[in-house]
């Protein structure tokens, strides 16, 4: 039985643009269990089985399907995306009972209240809310989305541009300044302060190459080496570090926060003013869904509600609760969080990742850039009133997301403090930001001649009498208004300040080979659930690595040859067009993007219009 | 369906079909210059013959022969023509710009509209100007568009008998601030001040004068390796309208201000990576250079030490500096 409601899919809503360089409309392909029925019957045999639609698990199945292998694809869920999804508000309420009752492998403490605005008689309806699980945001420089462009599933989805990153401290945010061309025009920076900025950001951009200035500081922290090295103060540290690093804590190591720093500023100024993106009508959710759809054109088979009971690696039999089985040649790969009873292979999940997401009535515009509908914020350690020791990072989702109607907004809290603490960090952080956004977006003091008036020699003084009533006045005039507030733990494997490390299935490779008696799991491949990491770093790696240890190697990989569907959609000169499928190239090549391919990516880039 | 199917042996096939379409192609396009020039050799200056050109130079925009045939036509039949007509050739040269940026027939051919245009002149001019504002969004550093500006620029100022120095100052300040590397903007900014003061258009010169040397030290504070700073600076020192302008004691500070600020910044990188800022040491190279001419009293000369290591680090420039040496007194 398929869910009772759920999100408008990418086939039911048009793009809302057209590309005039597409000579036919871009037919998105239907998936089973959404446009398509499920399928009654499963394949025989099949070379992978794999089990979970999530990010890593859906970039999988397009890889192998790509590459020629036969994948059945399943999920207990009657949705797609398992903990990368994107839900309605009702579909939440069930899964939060779901982990409630102990249903959903790798979850916990998952407390939800919704308002009764939400609902049939409500102001709102539960489906115009799309919920992400896993809320990411996606660099425009990164792996993913070269893999989204090589394997064009970019095509169904659409993108927008968050250019505004906020740091808290000393309860207010400050905006980021990153680019030569703010610390340029910064009035308030003093001149050496710039010299060294940029000369750290010079050194970032490349920092691998220069060892010498680095090494010595390897195992030391980033914090360090900015004040010792580059003799930067803690604000820019902080801002470094945290808003543009996006880093957990003050210990991340020299190596890794450079590289998380320069994953910033190389992806900014790829498609414009901004490094990141964030996918309309739902993030990971969207994404994965995307693929699944890619890997069904390329033969896999998808079925929802279905539930893997056991695994037998010598008969190489997977069963299904509906009693159905299918022969695997090759491997089982398996998400943490479908794994069904008896699993005792699974890898202990022994990381928490505390999430607070709140559907707040206001349109939070007051925090956005331009026309963009989402934003970061950033809590330092030590910058909340209960003195977090670990960062908090906020993704702030607006109603032009079209993942939440007009007037609202999404707030998605995350912090990868372990334990009781991580929630009281969370709500000082909620507590912060409903303060501030009130601040922000109500009526200005009122223009009253006498509240500042100038002495006789020429200094301003503020009535603070007048000023203390209007101040009065307005904290009490409004409160936020929660439309819904959302608890849950996740658990993963991934320590927190790592991205996947493939030695972690190595873990797994040594029990494949051991059999656990009375296990449903034995020869499993076990992936990776999403760690705290707010960007999508980990799941092409992750991917990667399983993909290479069913396959043999990694080179391959999405390495399709398209057929253009026009070949006759030549160049005006006659010649085929010579572009790049990789919008994106590697590191190592010209940092030069070809940008006459992201038509559908140009929403946000200003078009010349003459 | 045909979407995303992986490639197979599709490659002489399509091979094949591309040679029949060439050559369908290539037979479209004689003929048609054929055409022309029967045409043209038949004194034909119609309205029918434009369309000839027309379709001619949409596949080659090169063909600088039809342009001359088109621009002869029109100037032949100026009387029949109206504004819609002017509108439609800018809007062509615009269409085969957008394809052809580099093209200087279709430049050309623009200007010559342009001029040519029977009325509504500065309008037409000021329009072409956000043209241009458009073309340096996309590209701020190609100077080709820069120089089209300047004439751009200039032809408005002609038809309006006024002066756009002031607001052309702004956008290169914008355009700067966006970019410290466009050397054009600095190049204009040149031009510009220049311009404003010998037409006396700066009320405040001296704290006009004092506000350009703020901006410049903020520029190399932040970016001490940016060519395009550093010789702007060095025409600002050199220039002599603005050693004029300034008091004696002001512009001494100037100098002494500019090279503590050069040695500073030199030492800076020195203890950061080991070696000199060559554009420190030519600065400060220029400004003693001055100090002397001027009989100034020079603070710890540096000049023989820096010119010694300009030879080991700008090799290219090495006889220069020997010469320089050999004038030191």
């Amino acid at each position: 039985m398929l869910s009772p409601e759920r999100r408008p899919s990418m086939v039911e809503r048009r793009p809302s643009f057209f590309s005039f360089q597409q000579p036919t409309p871009l037919i998105v392909p239907h998936l089973a269990g959404i446009e398509d029925p499920l399928p009654e019957t499963t394949p025989e045999k099949v070379d992978v089985l794999i089990v979970g639609t999530g990010m890593v698990e859906s970039v999988l199945a397009a890889a192998l399907s790509w590459q020629g292998s036969n994948v059945l694809h399943v999920d207990s869920n009657d949705y797609y995306g398992d903990s990368s999804a994107t839900l309605t508000v009702e579909q939440i309420k069930r899964w939060v009972s779901q982990i409630n009752d102990n249903q959903i492998p790798c979850y916990k403490n998952a407390k939800l209240y919704v308002s009764n605005d939400i609902g049939p008689n409500g102001k709102y309806q539960s489906r115009t809310f799309g919920i992400d699980l896993s809320p990411k945001i996606m660099f425009a420089k990164s792996d993913l989305l070269s893999i989204l462009v090589k394997s064009r599933v970019y095509q169904y989805l659409e993108f927008q541009a968050l250019s505004t990153f906020h740091t808290f401290e000393n309860d207010s945010f400050e905006k980021l300044q990153n680019s030569r061309q703010e610390i340029f025009t910064n009035d308030t920076l003093p001149l050496m302060t710039k010299r060294n900025l940029m000369k750290f950001i010079k050194f970032v951009l490349d920092w691998e190459q220069q060892p010498e200035i680095w090494e010595p500081y390897k195992d030391k922290s980033l914090a360090e080496f900015l004040v010792d090295k580059f003799k930067l103060d803690k604000p820019q540290v902080f801002e470094l570090i945290f808003s543009i690093g996006l880093c957990y804590n003050i210990d991340t190591k020299v190596p890794e926060s450079l590289q998380r720093i320069r994953r910033y500023l190389i992806s900014f100024d790829v498609y414009g003013p901004f490094p990141v993106l964030y996918s309309k009508y739902g993030g990971a959710g969207e994404i994965s869904q995307g693929f699944c759809r890619s890997a069904a054109v390329a033969g896999a088979t998808y079925k929802l509600n279905e539930k893997l009971v056991t695994y037998n690696p010598e008969t190489k039999i997977a069963t299904f609760e509906d009693g159905s089985k299918v022969e695997v040649e090759e491997k089982v790969v398996m998400s943490p969080s479908q794994a069904p009873e008896y699993s005792y292979n699974m890898p202990e999940q022994k990381y928490e990742v505390h999430r607070l997401t709140c559907i707040v009535e206001k349109n939070c515009s007051e925090w956005f850039n331009n026309s963009e509908s989402a934003a970061v914020i950033v809590f330092p350690p030590n910058s909340l009133k209960s003195g977090n020791k670990e960062v908090v990072q906020a993704i702030i989702i607006g109603s032009g997301s079209e993942c939440c109607p007009d007037g609202t907004c999404i707030w998605y809290l995350s912090t990868t403090q372990q334990g009781p603490r991580a929630e009281m960090d969370l709500d000082a952080a909620l507590e912060a930001m409903e303060i501030s956004i009130i601040r922000e977006s109500s009526t200005k003091i009122p223009e009253d001649d006498n509240l500042v008036q100038v002495t006789q020699d020429g200094h301003s003084i503020v009535n603070s009498f007048k000023l203390g009533q209007s101040f009065k006045e307005y904290v009490t005039r409004e409160k936020v208004q929660l439309l819904a507030k959302l608890y849950y733990t996740q658990l993963t494997n991934t320590p927190p300040f790592n991205v996947v490390n493939p030695a972690l299935f190595d873990h797994s490779q040594e029990q494949i080979n051991k059999f656990i008696p009375n296990a449903s799991d034995n020869g499993v491949i076990y992936t990776a659930m999403p760690s705290g990491e707010i960007s999508y770093d980990e799941v092409v790696t992750a991917a990667k690595v399983i993909y290479e240890k069913i396959v043999g190697s990694d080179d391959d990989f999405f390495d399709v040859d398209f057929e253009d569907e026009d070949p006759m959609a030549m160049g005006n000169d006659g010649t085929a067009p010579t572009y790049d499928e990789n919008a994106i190239e590697d590191d190592d090549e010209d940092e030069d993007v070809d940008m006459n391919r992201d038509d559908d990516n140009n929403e946000f880039v200003g078009k010349m219009e003459i | 369906m045909q979407h995303g199917i992986k490639r197979r042996q599709w490659t002489k096939d399509l091979l094949d079909q591309k040679r029949e379409d060439d050559e369908k192609k290539i037979a479209s396009y004689k003929s048609l210059v054929k055409s022309m020039f029967q045409c043209r050799d038949n004194d034909d200056y119609t309205y029918e013959a434009i369309e000839l050109t027309t379709n001619l130079l949409d596949m080659n925009p090169e063909f600088n022969t039809a342009w001359n045939y088109r621009r002869d036509i029109i100037s032949s039949i100026k009387t029949q023509l109206d504004l819609g007509f002017w509108k439609n050739e800018l809007k062509f040269t615009m269409i085969q710009l957008k394809k052809f940026p580099k093209v200087y027939w279709i430049w050309n051919h623009r200007v010559w509209t342009l001029d040519n245009f029977p009325s509504q002149q500065l309008t037409i001019w000021q329009g072409e100007l956000t043209v241009v504002d458009a073309l340096l969004e996309l590209d701020s550093r190609n100077f080709h568009g820069w120089h089209y500006r300047r004439m751009v620029i200039s032809k408005i100022e002609e038809l309006s008998h006024s002066s756009l120095n002031k607001k052309e100052f702004d956008y290169v300040t914008s355009k700067i601030n966006k970019n410290i590397s466009n050397y054009s903007a600095w190049h204009q900014r040149v031009q510009l001040i220049t311009d404003m003061l010998s037409k006396d258009q700066i009320t405040d010169k001296v704290d006009f004068i004092k506000k350009e040397i703020d901006y410049i030290t903020n520029a190399i504070f932040t970016d001490a390796e940016d060519q395009s700073v550093w010789f702007y600076i060095v025409w600002m020192v050199k220039f002599p309208t603005i050693r004029a302008l300034l008091s004696k004691e002001d512009y001494s500070n100037f100098l002494r201000e500019l090279k503590d600020n050069a040695l500073m910044i030199n030492a800076d990188e020195v203890d950061f990576s080991g070696k000199e800022n060559v554009w420190c040491l030519k600065i400060v190279l220029e400004i003693e250079i001055i100090q002397r001419l001027l009989c100034e009293p020079i603070v710890e000369a540096v000049s023989k030490d820096y010119l010694e290591k300009l030879i080991k680090l700008d090799p290219l420039r090495q006889n220069r500096y020997r010469f320089l040496l050999s004038k030191l007194p």
